[in-house]
Formats: C-alpha cells, sequence, structure tokens
C-alpha cells in the first residue's frame, strides 16, 4: 500500500488498537500486520516518533512494565483525550471514505 | 547482536533532550528488535538473517534518527562527532598517503637541518675562529653573563662535526636495527615520533647556531671601530700636514705646492666620507659626534677643501683664506672627537 496514505492512517490505527487493549511498539506493529493480512507495510521504526508524538500530545500514555522473563516493554494505553481524538479520526475517515467511495462507484458506472 | 547495538547507536546517539529519554528510546527499540528477531528465528531463519531481516525491516538509521529528532529534537555535539567520524573513516582509507608524507617532509626537514649544520660548522664557524684570533672579533665580549654559552656551543658543535661520519653511522645502525627487530604494528608511529622528535632537536641546534653564529658578529663589532682606529688617525694626520703646507705656502704664494697640499688633504677628507667610523671616538657610547653628525662635518670640510681649491687655481688669496676659515671651522669638531678618544685610550692604558 501507498506508504503516504499509510502515514496519514497510522495515529487512526494506533488509537483503534490501543482502544481495544494495551499494547507495546513490536505488538502494535505486529497486531496491524496480521489483521491487514500484510496489506500495511511501512518501515516499523517510524511507529516510535509517531507514538512519541502522540504520547506528547496526550492521547496515549507510554508505562514500562517487567514481565516474568526480566523483559521490559513500554506499554501505551490509549486517554480520554485519545479517545476524543479516535472519534474525530474514524468520524473524519469514514466521511472520507464514503466520498471517495462515491466518486469511485460513480466512476465505476461510468465504464 | 553487536549489529542491533550499533544500529541503535547510530540511531539514539543524536537525539535531543534529556539522557534518561535517550536510554528508554533505546530500550524500547531494542525490545522491538529483539522480538523480531525472536520472531524470524522461530520462522526458521539463521541468527545473522533475522538480525538482518529485522533491521531491514526497521528502516535506515538514518530516516528513523530523523524522524525520532523531528519528534525530540537533536543534540549538536553528536552531529559534529558524527561528521568528525565520517571524515576520518574518509580519509583512514588513504592513510598509507598522510605516513608516506609524513616521513618525506620529516625526512627533508632533517636533511635540511644537517646540511646546514654541516655548512655551519665546516665554513662559519672556522671562520669565526678565525676573526677571533685576528682579533677582529674580541673573545672579552664573551666573558659577559648571558653570551658565556657561545664560545661553549661553537666548540661543542665544532667538535660534533670533527666527528660526523660516526654520528652519521651510528644514527643508519640505529635505524636499520629498528627497521629489523621492531615488529610494533605502531611501527609507522614510532618511526614518525623518533623523526619529529630528531626534526625539533636539529631545529633548536639550527637556530641556536645562527643565533651564536650573528650574535658573535654583533658582539664583535666594538672592535672594528678599535681595528680601524689608526687609520683614521693616519687620515687625519694626513689632512693636518696638508692644511699646514698650504697655510705655510700661502705668504710666499707657491701656488703649486698649495694645490697639491689642496689635492692630498681633499682625498684624506673624501677617503674619511666613506668610513667616518675610523675616526676614534666616532663609535663611542658618551657624547661624541654622532656618525651622521661626522658626516655632515666631513661633507662640509671637502666643500671647503674645494673652495680653496678653485682659489688656489684662480691664485685668490682671500679665497683661499676664507675656504680655509670655513674648513677648520668644520674640521675642528673632528680633530676634538679624535683627541678626546686618544686621551680616553691613554687614560684606560
Amino acid at each position: 500500500m501507498d506508504t503516504e496514505l499509510l502515514k496519514g492512517t497510522l495515529a487512526l490505527l494506533i488509537l483503534s488498537l490501543l482502544n481495544r487493549r494495551t499494547m507495546y511498539g513490536y505488538e502494535i506493529a505486529a497486531t496491524v500486520h496480521r489483521d491487514t493480512d500484510g496489506t500495511f507495510t511501512w518501515r516499523e521504526g517510524s511507529l516510535y516518533p509517531s507514538l512519541h508524538k502522540m504520547e506528547a500530545e496526550g492521547l496515549i500514555v507510554g508505562e514500562w512494565e517487567e514481565k516474568e522473563t526480566g523483559r521490559k516493554r513500554r506499554y501505551y494505553h490509549i486517554t480520554k483525550k485519545g479517545r476524543g481524538a479516535l472519534r474525530e479520526k474514524m468520524q473524519s475517515w469514514t466521511e472520507l471514505c464514503n466520498a471517495v467511495n462515491r466518486v469511485l462507484e460513480k466512476s465505476d458506472g461510468q465504464d | 547482536m553487536d549489529k542491533i547495538e550499533h544500529y541503535l547507536d547510530q540511531v539514539c546517539r543524536s537525539i535531543g533532550g534529556p539522557r534518561s529519554l535517550r536510554q528508554h528510546i533505546r530500550q524500547e527499540l531494542g525490545e522491538h528488535l529483539r522480538d523480531a528477531v525472536a520472531e524470524h528465528l522461530s520462522g526458521g531463519m539463521s541468527e545473522p538473517e533475522a538480525i538482518d531481516r529485522a533491521l531491514a525491516d526497521f528502516g535506515g538509521p538514518e530516516q528513523v534518527r530523523a524522524e525520532l529528532e523531528a519528534t525530540h529534537g537533536h543534540r549538536l555535539l553528536p552531529v559534529v562527532i558524527d561528521k568528525a567520524m565520517q571524515w576520518k573513516e574518509k580519509t583512514m582509507r588513504a592513510k598509507w598517503l598522510w605516513v608516506t608524507w609524513a616521513h618525506l617532509v620529516l625526512v627533508l626537514v632533517i636533511a635540511l637541518e644537517v646540511l646546514t649544520l654541516t655548512f655551519a660548522t665546516m665554513f662559519l664557524v672556522p671562520r669565526l675562529e678565525k676573526l677571533m684570533r685576528d682579533g677582529l672579533i674580541i673573545p672579552a665580549a664573551f666573558e659577559e653573563s648571558g653570551t658565556q654559552w657561545i664560545p661553549a656551543f661553537l666548540r661543542g658543535l665544532n667538535g660534533a662535526g670533527q666527528h660526523t661520519t660516526w654520528i652519521i653511522l651510528g644514527v643508519a645502525l640505529v635505524g636499520a636495527l629498528f627497521e629489523w627487530r621492531v615488529r610494533s604494528e605502531n611501527k609507522s608511529f614510532i618511526r614518525l615520533s623518533a623523526l619529529g622528535t630528531a626534526a625539533v632537536g636539529l631545529t633548536v641546534a639550527v637556530a641556536l647556531t645562527a643565533g651564536a653564529l650573528t650574535l658573535s658578529f654583533f658582539l664583535g663589532l666594538p672592535a672594528m671601530d678599535r681595528i680601524a682606529a689608526p687609520f683614521g688617525i693616519e687620515q687625519l694626520a694626513s689632512i693636518d700636514t696638508s692644511v699646514s703646507a698650504i697655510e705655510r705656502a700661502l705668504p710666499t704664494k707657491d701656488w703649486e705646492a698649495m694645490q697639491e697640499n689642496a689635492n692630498r688633504a681633499a682625498r684624506g677628507v673624501n677617503t674619511l666620507v666613506n668610513v667616518p667610523f675610523a675616526i676614534p671616538g666616532a663609535t663611542s657610547r658618551r657624547e661624541r659626534p654622532t656618525i651622521d653628525e661626522l658626516r655632515g662635518l666631513l661633507d662640509a670640510a671637502h666643500e671647503s677643501l674645494r673652495q680653496a681649491q678653485q682659489a688656489i687655481q684662480a691664485k685668490d688669496v682671500e679665497g683661499v683664506e676664507a675656504a680655509l676659515r670655513d674648513f677648520r671651522k668644520s674640521y675642528h669638531p673632528l680633530r676634538e672627537a679624535a683627541k678626546k678618544s686618544s686621551g680616553d685610550e691613554g687614560a684606560r692604558q
């Protein structure tokens, strides 16, 4: 998939996933990969600047947790502000999809 | 896993903010990469393959670093260090070129310094010693504190110069032993250090030699006027005699004798114009006429004698008398300076 298109949707995907449950970075990347059947392939490194930016904006909060294995992972969970932002983004996305779909449907009918 | 650590170094070292933030980011990215490697390993990849794949999926270090810097800012110093490291890596590829160039330059410098010292030892120092033996440079000048090192240094240099062959053979032997026995990986740096030290040492020796030779001549200069003094006295005496002869010939109007003596006196004055320091006392530090003042007086005396010569040719008695009066005015201070100096010399002796 076009990486530019993906960039615009990355925040929406992250907020959406974190709305399900708390996750750590690799888990987010792996879930996106699995749930989209590999449609979304991006440089995994670009996930973290987005996570840190959203954390700075107060949309999510990251916390270190140590597992039984001794490994520490930074788990992110969505905030109240993040949920509000998610709703707005989902609405925008829906509107965008509907608008794009309408154009595509009309174009498709003319073939 | 060193590859991952190196990757994390590249990504995290220039991220701005506190050190703890960089450590957290590094740990977070590291955990992600280790998770990815573990998954690839469980998928059947070898460890190097799994690491390469995990790093490739994560993205190039420059891109990830740029994105993290856009979020957290960047530190200036690591950026400068990065540039320096890049420059170092580039230039180290041409290491042999730098090392060869440094060797060549040092060897050239040493060769030039050795040539300079050899020239000084073979030609300049013996000449200076001859001048001292001949009394043209006063040995007493080197008895003052601060100058005593000069003769000792020049003697040492002369002594070393007499053993040049042995010194060269010794240096060649040490060099050959070094090249034969030393097997260190830093051999070229050791060689460069030795050459550099030799070059610095020889530079000091050349500077001391130049200083010793220059100072010797400066300090020896006072002897020059003493050596020239007899010549000056002789010239003054000749002028005195010639002018007295003109005065004696004037009443009898012996124009031929007057002309001859006027010419002789003019030649004497003209000679002293070129070497005014030969007039005794001219270079004394006490209150005496300066060289420029003496030269001015000599010029005036020479002009008076020229007028006297013209008056003699015209057989003009009054003109000759007037010219001689002018001559005495200019000549008297010269005579006085010489007399004072002779008196001082006599008193000293």
